[in-house]
């Protein structure tokens, strides 16, 4: 094609060729917002500091700075790449991220430390990092990922991966407080549940799109019920099970909770079939119920759930201390840095920064505060589930409409879990939680969102599978 | 109550105030999305500006609102028809799919540019990109709203 | 060709519903926000339970308490690492005071008033300034309306034995005395030094001498229930003063027949053979004369005029009181009573009737009132750096009639005064002061001695005390309780007013 380049007449003006071929666009709403982000970050860390020390001062600015440089190169790098995906996602997802940062840098450092050469970073430093380094997952895939063949074609291998880092999880991995979620290689540990989410949604995608047209007829009759195909139910059943047993080995609630409303969701969204939605929720509140009977810490899980205040000093003691925070902060509540006594030289909520940081921001910033916060969450799920209605073809659709929910719905079960709306689970509150693997899964998510939205990706495969789906439907349906 | 608590309290609910100006600002572009997609299945899906011509068959300035399916060439049989020396009788074909455009190299002699950048076989195309056949440069655009 | 395209039914619908069902469930989210965060904020963030509280607890002095003559009965002492902890001026006082104690927790006027006395508390627009303020707690004072003398002269006079005394002025309801025994240093609970063996010991004793059971202990009444069913009939127009019985005599000897059950009572000498009407009735205390006049007024309004009297649910008070029952109301009978037999046995306190001591101390102070039941009030006011607040006399329920509560009172004044009452009520006559009263004497159903009741007020012209003695299983009420309450009666009526 040299000839035709010579042929080709005179181009318009371009960059000085640094990266290849850079064609700059700007993303003047996410410049904007950004700047809002920032301006907010810098007057919410001034609060943290008079909190704290009692004069008007900016607290850890340094982190406050390399945060905000993170987010502004993240910036940048998308506009010099030319993407024109999604503007608003990263001025969202790096507002709740900065809202963490500065509730990280609040609470006792000593919380939670990593040990680096000789220094030692504590709760709030340690958190940057991973919040640096989320910024950064999330632009890169952003920007690299131009095709989805890679998570199309290969499903049942990502399924399979999934299933072997549960089973490993299961087999290897450590328990703490009774609970084995988290996996050790060597001086990495992360909790593999926190990815499996993503592999599921990933995996349900492509099954989900592949068979949309077979899960859309209803050729099996059960009494007044019409039902898909039997054998195309099965991954139905298999996701029962998977969840029921990470309930029972696990003794994860929440990630059992969040897989099956995210399939349950993703099921509805691709077949628009509400029976299959309620099938799916009967067999999921049988097994609990059966749980609940069969396993003692079920049980107690529910019974501190429906009355916290019976014990409040003990069993109920963690759900009691959050609502009490709650109750702390009012409607606009105590100000960073001002809530959360000690007592005793001791928070009186344990496990603050993983479990309940909505509790700790429910007392700083109050209800106000608290709405915001949700508010934020809701708007990632819009764009992720815009991203989706507005996909080019249905394996993109599901896709981003999975990785919205994954995001949505476990924010929603922490922030129910810590104002006594639903059971206290184990889940953490995406972008804001205290955690590596947390954190940089909620990245991937938001990568391949950012991705997603990209008008510019490459364009799906012709959907040629229609025209197979539809003969072997009718032979089926004359064969019976 | 003294000064520096009162400061304090400005800034406090400063924060929470950037917080909902934050989502109002948020929830505007939102809607504006919103209402920009709420035009899109109007009549034309996008329509095609040309901004240079030479040869002046089609004149600069001039718009084509496009089907799902346009092709462009030479040969009059086209949805637009480019009458310019290096322009292939059948040169390309701009395709509307699910929500995006794309626009299809027909192995033309000259090839086709998004951008000044070579189309290799099928190359997808935003609201705003170029797209040069020959001499003759397009614009792809937004259907007018209404 | 390639625009063959999907057309299949679109995503973008369903995935709408989906969002819409995300957004109702944020929108509960944000519900429950409010529900924990305003709705219960302020009864959640004063609970002493609430680490803010705990954390203000040791390092902000408490509200002192002062009795109505004006002294402090609560002392906050330092220990060595300098927290603070509550002394108190006596274990007379500790059932009404309760404790503060970060360990065990808070009880009595430390429990019920802990938000003001730790300066958490004050009107919503306080609370809501409070954060805006430098010192963020203003601990209140409680002033008591009673007297240190009389409590101390009170739990004195029940000596080692167990029981109650409730003293209350009944023109406003203002509560003199309220003590109970065995009693506990409370001082010994919240000193860091002595808490845990002192409060593990109390909490195993037998005695229960944390059960503060004037407000607490509920007891079968005995005869001084007869004056709620003196109330209730008269009340009603059931009886007059002037109602007698024919089968009153007889059944004096042979037992009255109800139902099939014979009620009996021991045979008078002196009026054994007379059909007595309602004022002789209550100076001998007559169970046939009570038990004819409670199935002549019936269940229901027997209950009705015993709720206007508190019974039935826990009584308005500072302090936590159980309800007192007329019947536990498991029958179909109107008023819940199982059969006339249950009703019959009740108007004379000897059923499924339990009462408490304060519940008791009502009664008479109604009928003291003419027939005007005041709410019964241990604080009289609260004062803080913002000013003082008053808590007056109300009104609790008026009950009775000023002729029907006339007649009662002078149907007490017999039972204290008589030549027959005297000899039910030894000791209860305040010298020099006509005083009106009626004894009890609870019959347990064989199990130990009955409990000692006596209830009263003086002067009966123009009462301004009304007492409720309670003993448990001392013996005949004259025995016990009467005196008791005529040497505090005395004791009051003597001091300065």
């Amino acid at each position: 094609m040299t000839g035709a380049r010579q042929a080709r007449p005179a181009q318009p003006a371009q960059l000085p060729r640094i990266l290849g071929n850079i064609h700059p666009r700007p993303r003047w709403t996410e410049a904007r917002l950004l700047a809002i982000v920032a301006l907010a970050l810098v007057v919410g860390s001034l609060s943290l500091g008079a909190g704290l020390t009692g004069r008007l001062a900016l607290h850890a600015p340094a982190g406050l700075a390399i945060y905000l440089v993170a987010l502004a190169g993240a910036h940048l790098a998308q506009v010099l790449a030319g993407r024109r995906s999604d503007e608003v996602l990263l001025p969202v997802v790096g507002l709740l991220g900065g809202i963490s940062l500065l509730l990280m840098q609040r609470l006792p450092q000593g919380l939670q430390t990593l040990d680096l050469g000789g220094s030692t970073l504590g709760l709030g430093d340690v958190q940057l990092v991973w919040l640096v380094l989320a910024v950064v997952i999330a632009t890169t895939l952003g920007i690299v990922v131009r095709s989805d063949s890679w998570l199309r074609r290969y499903k049942y291998t990502w399924a399979a991966a999934g299933i072997a880092l549960l089973l490993l999880t299961f087999v290897f991995g450590s328990d703490i407080a009774g609970q084995r979620l988290t996996l050790r290689i060597g001086p990495l540990g992360g909790q593999p549940s926190e990815l499996l989410k993503v592999i599921l949604v990933v995996f349900l995608a492509g099954y989900l799109s592949e068979n949309r047209p077979l899960l859309i007829e209803q050729d099996t009759r059960l009494g007044p019920i019409r039902l898909p195909p039997l054998p195309y139910l099965a991954p139905m059943v298999a996701m029962w099970a998977i969840a029921l047993g990470i309930v029972v080995v696990q003794r994860d609630l929440g990630a059992a909770l969040l897989f099956f409303a995210v399939f349950l969701a993703l099921v509805y969204a691709a077949t628009g079939r509400i029976s299959l939605v309620v099938i799916g929720s009967i067999l999921f509140f049988a097994g609990s119920a059966l749980m609940a009977n069969l396993f003692p810490h079920v049980r107690a899980r529910i019974d501190i759930w429906i009355d916290p205040f019976v014990d409040p000093l003990g069993t109920g003691y963690q759900i009691v201390q959050s609502l009490h925070a709650f109750a702390r902060g009012g409607l606009i509540g105590t100000g960073l840095g001002e809530g959360l006594p000690m007592v005793g030289g001791r928070l009186p909520i344990p496990e603050v920064h993983t479990d309940f940081p909505l509790a700790a921001l429910g007392e700083e910033l109050g209800l106000v505060g608290v709405i915001a916060i949700l508010g934020l969450f809701f708007v990632v799920i819009e764009r992720g589930l815009r991203i989706g209605a507005s996909a080019a073809d249905d394996f993109r659709a599901i896709l981003a409409t999975g990785l919205a929910l994954v995001v949505g719905v476990q924010a929603f079960i922490i922030a129910a879990g810590n104002l006594k709306v639903l059971p206290l689970t184990g889940v953490t509150l995406p972008f804001i939680s205290y955690g590596g693997s947390s954190l940089v899964v909620n990245a991937i998510v938001v990568g391949l969102l950012l991705a997603l939205s990209d008008r510019g990706v490459e364009p799906p495969p012709p959907p040629t599978d229609v025209r197979r789906w539809r003969d072997r439907l009718r032979r089926r349906r004359r064969a019976a | 109550m003294d000064g520096l608590l009162l400061m304090v309290w400005v800034v406090r609910l400063l924060f929470l105030a950037l917080l909902y100006f934050f989502l109002a600002r948020v929830v505007r572009s939102l809607l504006r999305d919103l209402r920009a997609a709420a035009r899109e299945p109007g009549a034309s899906l996008g329509r095609l500006i040309v901004i240079e011509s030479p040869s002046g068959d089609p004149e600069a300035g001039r718009s084509f609102d496009l089907d799902a399916i346009t092709t462009l060439g030479r040969d009059v049989n086209n949805a637009i028809v480019i009458e310019d020396p290096f322009a292939s009788a059948e040169h390309a074909v701009l395709t509307y799919r699910g929500r995006s455009w794309y626009v299809e190299d027909l192995g033309s002699t000259n090839g086709t540019f998004v951008n000044g950048r070579a189309v290799a076989s099928i190359a997808p195309l935003g609201f705003g990109d170029e797209v040069s056949i020959g001499q003759v440069r397009l614009r792809l655009e937004r259907a007018r709203s209404g | 060709m390639l625009a063959t395209s999907t057309r299949r039914r679109p995503l973008g619908r369903t995935i709408v519903h989906v969002a819409i069902v995300l957004a109702l469930a944020f929108g509960v989210l944000a519900g429950a926000g409010g529900y924990w965060a305003v709705i219960r904020s302020t009864e959640l963030s004063h609970s002493p339970y609430d680490p803010a509280v705990i954390a203000a607890s040791r390092t902000v002095p408490r509200g002192a308490i002062i009795d109505r003559e004006g002294n402090v009965l609560t002392h906050n002492e330092e220990d060595a690492n300098g927290e603070l902890y509550r002394r108190y001026s006596g274990p007379e006082i500790s059932h009404v005071l309760g404790y503060a104690s970060p360990r065990y927790g808070r009880a009595g006027l430390e429990l019920a008033y802990d938000a003001e006395l730790a300066g958490l508390a004050g009107d919503p627009l306080a609370d809501a300034l409070r954060k805006f303020g430098t010192d963020p707690y203003d601990p209140k004072d409680l002033h008591l309306a009673m007297s240190w003398d009389m409590q101390r002269a009170a739990v004195r006079a029940l000596g080692r034995r167990r029981g109650a005394v409730v003293m209350i002025d009944p023109r406003n309801g203002e509560v003199l005395a309220l003590a109970s025994t065995p009693t506990y240093d409370a001082s010994t609970i919240t000193h860091p030094d002595t808490s845990q063996a002192a409060f593990e010991s109390l909490r195993d004793d037998a005695a229960e001498p944390l059960l503060p059971r004037a407000t607490l202990g509920r007891y079968v009444p005995g005869s001084v229930f007869k004056i709620v069913t003196a109330i209730a009939g008269l009340g009603s127009d059931a009886v007059t003063p002037d109602t007698t019985y024919a089968e009153q005599p007889r059944a004096e000897r042979d037992g009255l027949l109800v139902e099939g059950f014979r009620i009996r009572d021991g045979h008078h000498p002196a009026t054994g053979n007379r059909r007595l009407d309602f004022i002789e009735a209550t100076e001998v205390s007559c169970n046939i004369w009570f038990a004819l006049t409670g199935l002549e007024t019936g269940g229901e309004p027997l209950v009705r005029y015993a709720e206007q009297l508190g019974f039935g649910s826990p009584i308005p008070f500072d302090l936590p009181t159980a309800p007192s029952q007329v019947t536990n109301g498991s029958g179909s009978a109107p008023g819940g009573f199982v059969d006339d037999v249950e009703l019959a046995n009740a108007a004379y306190g000897q059923a499924e009737t339990f009462v408490t001591p304060l519940q008791m101390a009502l009664v008479a102070a109604t009928v003291a009132n003419g027939g005007e039941l005041m709410t019964p009030r241990l604080v009289t006011s609260i004062s803080g750096r913002a000013g003082t607040r008053q808590i007056g006399p109300s009104t609790l329920a008026r009950v009775l009639d000023p002729d029907d509560a006339a007649v009662i009172n002078r149907a007490m004044v017999q039972a204290v005064e008589g030549p027959l009452g005297r000899q039910f009520t030894t000791g209860a006559r305040v010298p020099g002061v006509t005083t009106a009263g009626k004894s009890g004497t609870a019959e347990l159903g064989g199990q130990g001695e009955p409990h000692s009741w006596f209830i009263g007020f003086a002067p009966a012209e123009a009462p301004t005390i009304a007492i409720a003695v309670l003993v448990e299983q001392a013996g005949r009420g004259a025995e016990v309780a009467s005196p008791i309450a005529g040497d505090l009666m005395a004791l009051y009526l003597e001091g300065p007013q």
